[in-house]
């Protein structure tokens, strides 16, 4: 029977549970033993689905140290002996998954997508150069398996049950991680673009039709979002970035405005169900992704196509 | 006070061509440019310098010595040295033998802050800061989007970490390592008319497991603790895609799409 331990992000609970599909796939239901590292109270479905959840005793952690998680998940290597260590890659598992890696003595393999095994080998997929290539990765060397795995590729759908063994980690963390949270300010409108049904999105090409693609949002009732031209430009904030240094997003409409649709743009697209593309280039590799690709100039397009929608409200509300 | 900048000279992705006849990537010219957080990281440290013009910055690269051009002209818009760490024997280290290799060399340095970019363009997987900030024990932040100058005579540095949700301060205690965010304001300054030319050469070193006398079995493919089996071209996806013109006509298609598949408002 295997060993899997998965990190529970606390800020992300439900896509670290889903990290058990990438456990699945890679050793089979039923044939692996699934351990939680979870440092909240709240761990979501974990209890339920996981075989054992382990918390540190409240308070003895602040959620922001990931020196102290590895140290933690360090130790319970030593007394389980986990074949595989999984991290979400959120913004804060991208901290906890490197120092983990080092205590272990493990390689890892970050931001994976794709996971499955031949004979006794764990083969991981992983984006390259951009998002241009896929590397197939394999760890070397005698530490568990050990990857960090983007959220929203895996959904763990069979949601076998399971009765939980909860274990409380009685252990100091012995070290000083040297970092205090003094303030936290909640932003507001802080809805995640992963949520929208429609995404109305601009790029490179679109960079002053912002205003625009927001009305074009707000008649579809959707959100904006951004390719990493636009962001890198200050067009539109990060938090909407789509893309392998963004965010995956698999809504029922993807509109791209401006975009050339760069396969590092294209790794977060995957799961968009239909897509329009907007775009001067009729070569632009966003082209051969779109169902439908209109060949023109942005701005043109916005305000022509906002004008029939107005017309359509108009004709509504009319009769 | 010390600083050290960590930074990566990275391909240009955007002149980057994959080329599906051949199924290669086509490389228009073997250009490299700075990864643009390290770019946001060394532009910080030299916003301060305005401030404590006593201290001293200063650039560590590891890559091919084509990135000492680079490590130059930081120097001519201000850093006070630079360090390339270039051997041929490091080529193939994976992110635990590049870990090895800046750990160690950042063991010979005394500093009080290493800055760097959370993310490279080309990498992206921000696993090389703060692997590098385990193996010396200290702490890592990333994502820092502020940095509050005023604490820095303080021995504690007040950061801010800009998130979807919320915007978080942290002090952290140094010395530290520390990732930037990309901010598209924060540019590194230009390089004054009178020392585009300037030679500074005498600033910038290059260094390799000569001088850092790391075993083989820590460096390159060797020293590597995952292996790449292959590397395949992302299948490209290909529709039935309608094409239309940015007319009155290509107008009436999208809104009929858009209705036919239940987008707009009733």
């Amino acid at each position: 029977m295997k060993r899997v331990l998965i990190y529970i992000d606390e800020a992300a609970v439900p896509d670290s549970v889903d990290l058990l599909e990438a456990a699945r796939r890679m050793y089979g239901s039923g044939r692996f033993q699934s351990y939680a590292l979870a440092l909240g109270g709240d761990c979501g479905d974990a209890v339920g689905l996981f075989d054992v959840v382990v918390q540190p005793r409240a308070g003895t952690v602040p959620d922001y140290d990931a020196a102290a998680i590895a140290y933690y998940a360090d130790s319970l290597h030593r007394r389980f002996g986990f074949d595989a260590v999984l991290v979400p890659a959120t913004p804060f598992g991208r901290t906890v998954a490197p120092r983990t890696a080092i205590r272990l003595g493990a390689g890892l393999v970050a931001d994976v997508t794709e996971v499955r095994s031949q004979g006794d080998e764990v083969l991981m997929v992983r984006p390259a150069f951009s998002g241009r290539m896929l590397a197939t990765v394999t760890c070397r060397g005698d530490g568990p398996v050990m990857m960090s795995v983007r959220p929203r590729t895996f959904f763990y759908r069979e949601r076998e049950a399971r009765t939980t063994e909860l274990i409380a980690l009685d252990l100091d963390y012995p070290g000083d991680s040297g970092i205090r949270l003094l303030d936290r300010r909640d932003r507001n409108g802080g809805k995640d673009i992963r949520d929208s049904a429609v995404l109305v999105a601009g790029g490179g090409g679109a960079l002053r039709d912002f205003s625009q693609l927001e009305q074009l949002a707000r008649a579809l009732r959707g959100m904006v979002a951004a390719s990493r031209k636009a962001v890198d430009h200050g067009a539109a904030p990060r938090s909407v970035q789509v893309g392998q240094s963004g965010k995956n997003v698999g809504p029922r409409l993807y509109f791209a405005v401006g975009i050339s649709g760069s396969s590092q743009h294209a790794a977060g697209l995957k799961n968009a169900d239909c897509i329009i593309a907007v775009n001067t280039d009729r070569q632009a590799p966003i082209c051969s992704m779109a169902d439908l690709v209109v060949e023109g100039d942005s701005r043109s397009f916005l305000t022509g196509l906002l004008t029939r929608l107005d017309a359509h409200k108009q004709d509504n509300q009319g009769g | 006070m010390r600083i050290l900048c960590l930074l990566k000279l990275v391909g240009d992705v955007d002149n980057l061509r994959y080329d599906p006849e051949r199924n290669i990537l086509v490389r228009d010219d073997g250009r490299l440019m700075l990864n643009p957080e390290d770019a946001v990281a060394a532009a910080t440290a030299l916003a301060l310098k305005q401030d404590f013009p006593d201290m001293h910055i200063e650039a560590v690269s590891m890559g091919p010595l084509g990135a000492r051009p680079h490590l130059e002209d930081l120097v001519r818009r201000g850093l006070d040295r630079a360090t390339l760490i270039s051997d041929p024997r490091y080529a193939g280290s994976d992110t635990w033998a590049t870990s090895a290799i800046l750990g160690r060399f950042l063991q010979t340095q005394v500093f009080d802050c290493v800055f760097c970019g959370t993310h490279t363009l080309d990498g992206g997987t921000a696993q090389v800061p703060a692997q590098v900030a385990e193996l010396l024990g200290l702490p890592y932040l990333g994502g820092i989007s502020a940095l509050d100058g005023s604490s820095l005579a303080e021995g504690r540095l007040r950061v801010d970490v800009e998130e979807d949700a919320a915007v978080l301060r942290f002090a952290v205690a140094l010395p530290a390592i520390l990732g930037f965010q990309f901010d598209p304001k924060r540019k590194l300054p230009y390089i004054r008319y009178e020392d585009l030319n300037r030679d500074v050469a005498d600033r910038i070193s290059v260094i390799g497991n000569d001088q850092l006398g790391l075993d083989q079995e820590e460096i390159g493919l060797r020293g590597s603790r995952t292996q790449v089996k292959s590397l395949e071209a992302e299948a490209f996806y290909h529709k039935d895609t309608l094409r239309v013109g940015n007319d009155p006509e290509g107008i009436e298609t999208v809104f009929r799409f858009l209705e036919t598949r239940g987008f707009l408002a009733p």
